[in-house]
């Protein structure tokens, strides 16, 4: 059984390394957002300076955000979006694999084909910018390979929320809508739209806990060193309870949305 | 008028999806919601920026999101020039006796983006309350004005989009640098950008002329002479007669997909 799943992953896997000039115009999409968004907290920074959140700290801190764009982004994944919509997911029903661990492999294996495939490029580039441009390194090894292992489990949660993309795309039948919606918040509860250290701390305080900000937030901020190592493990135990939380409760929505699902023949 | 006949096509097809058009018109306006708490969030953070504090930001958020909005919904043909490329439509389009132009602008009128426009204008009533700004006669034609340049302006914009993919068919992700990147430049006042950026912004595609350079001369601060502050939209809207004319050139060199 895992052997299948494993084959939906690689499929995915490689069909979206076939985009090669998709992902160049991509890259260089990313690195203009990198750089308008530097130039933009810079001049906040500027007028204000924030504890922990220097302006080179924030300058690598968007950057890893642009290299890891793809694994932050919550979407309704491509073809399953289309599928509940046009109705050939009812295909799926009659195939002997789960539909949730299906998806959850199919859509896992696209974030992280085409992260693989930008993050790279994306950050031997911001290492060599100029000035207060440039991306720096990891405080320590330790908050390096912390971030490693931050940056897989915010992928897993990146996927398990846009699994309840598509519990909405079955309820509303529009795909654009439901990731809409569940993009905005994640975007703004985690740190994706601006980053988090930048709030103020009783609105961090909050947003610290919800399962948003372990997507990507978590990760950068051990990464340049504003969160500890012991703070950073604590935080990234929490992040794990979510993951099987937003698991159980996505499993638990899907079944409930497929009993009600009523197919048209056709 | 074929236009009227258009538009008429256009709602019914999105009344016969009623929901879905709703649906997707409120979470347009969601995610633009969601930008408006996040500079709300910030400026609650850092009291201001460059002079600029979080009212004359919502000031310029409004305007772009109605203007950007305004082009998506009207102007949607261009913006998805290279779906009408690739279906074979435009070729049947070339060999209607109307102007292209004309069928272009009919083949796609995107409904759901007025939830946007109706945000924005509500946006710019909420910031102008909030903003002690002495009104004359002028400056309500240079408020004007500044929304009808924004609006060629980002068509403009989707028509270099249109142009390029010509070219290429498919519609590549960087052109993103320029409608949407224009559109996010636009929140902030121009000057707290790289010189280079803001050079690009201001004299290749003049987004400056909907946005900072007209705000200077309603809100009088900045060091920009404010007669020329005052006619910037004006000559912002002159942008869109090098893109129709680059459209129209590179037309001749238009290859059908053979779909």
């Amino acid at each position: 059984m895992n052997k299948s799943y494993f084959g939906i992953f690689k499929m995915e896997f490689k069909g979206e390394l076939q985009y090669r000039s998709k992902a160049i115009s991509g890259m260089l999409t990313q690195l203009f957002w990198g750089l308008l968004q530097i130039y933009l907290y810079t001049a906040f920074l500027n007028e204000t300076p924030v504890d922990g959140f220097s302006i080179s700290q924030m300058a690598t801190y968007i950057w890893l955000g642009q290299a890891f764009y793809v694994m932050r982004y919550i979407t309704v994944p491509k073809e399953i979006g289309t599928s509940i919509v046009n109705g050939n997911v009812s295909y799926n029903f009659v195939r002997p694999l789960d539909l949730y661990n299906n998806w959850f492999c199919e859509n896992l294996g696209q974030k992280i084909a085409s992260t693989l495939l930008r993050f790279p490029l994306i950050i031997i580039l911001a290492l060599f910018l100029p000035g207060n441009l440039r991306m720096y390194g990891p405080v320590s090894v330790t908050a390096l390979l912390l971030t490693i292992l931050g940056v897989i489990l915010g992928t897993c949660i990146s996927v398990a929320i846009s699994m309840f993309t598509v519990y909405i795309t079955f309820k509303t039948l529009s795909e654009k809508g439901a990731s809409g919606i569940v993009s905005t918040i994640s975007g703004l509860l985690g740190g994706m739209i601006i980053p988090l250290p930048l709030m103020p701390q009783s609105l961090q305080n909050v947003i610290n806990y919800l399962p948003f900000r372990f997507i990507s937030d978590l990760p950068f901020r051990i990464y340049i060193g504003n969160v500890g190592i012991s703070e950073g493990l604590i935080f990234l135990s929490i992040g794990l309870a979510w993951l099987i939380v937003l698991i159980i409760l996505g499993k638990l929505l899907l079944k409930s949305a497929l009993k009600k699902t009523v197919i048209q023949g056709g | 008028m074929l236009y009227s006949k258009f538009l008429k096509m256009h709602i019914q097809t999105s009344m016969q999806y009623r929901f879905n058009t709703i649906f997707i018109g409120l979470t347009q306006a969601i995610i633009n919601i969601g930008e408006v708490l996040s500079v709300y969030i910030l400026f609650s953070q850092f009291k201001s920026v460059q002079g600029y504090g979080f009212y004359e930001c919502l000031l310029m958020m409004g305007i772009i999101y109605t203007v950007f909005a305004t082009a998506e919904c009207f102007a949607r043909g261009y913006d998805e020039f290279h779906k009408l490329i690739k279906s074979g439509e435009f070729d049947r389009m070339l060999i209607r006796p109307v102007n292209i132009h004309y069928q272009i602008l009919g083949s796609k009128i995107e409904l759901t983006k007025l939830t946007r426009v109706i945000l924005g204008i509500i946006l710019v009533i909420i910031a102008l309350i909030h903003l002690n700004i002495t009104w004359n006669i002028l400056k309500i034609l240079v408020l004007i004005s500044t929304f009808i340049c924004g609006f060629l302006i980002i068509t403009g914009l989707f028509i270099i989009s249109a142009t390029i993919s010509i070219f290429t068919i498919e519609q590549f992700e960087f052109v993103n640098i320029f409608t949407n990147g224009a559109k996010e430049i636009a929140y902030y006042p121009i000057n707290i950008y790289a010189k280079w950026m803001t050079r690009i912004f201001t004299y290749i595609i003049p987004v400056a002329c909907f946005n900072y350079l007209p705000l200077s001369y309603l809100l009088e601060i900045g060091n920009i002479p404010m007669w020329l502050c005052a006619i910037s939209p004006l000559l912002g809207m002159l942008f869109i007669i090098p893109c129709i004319i680059i459209f129209n050139l590179c037309l001749k060199k238009y290859k059908s997909t053979g779909t």
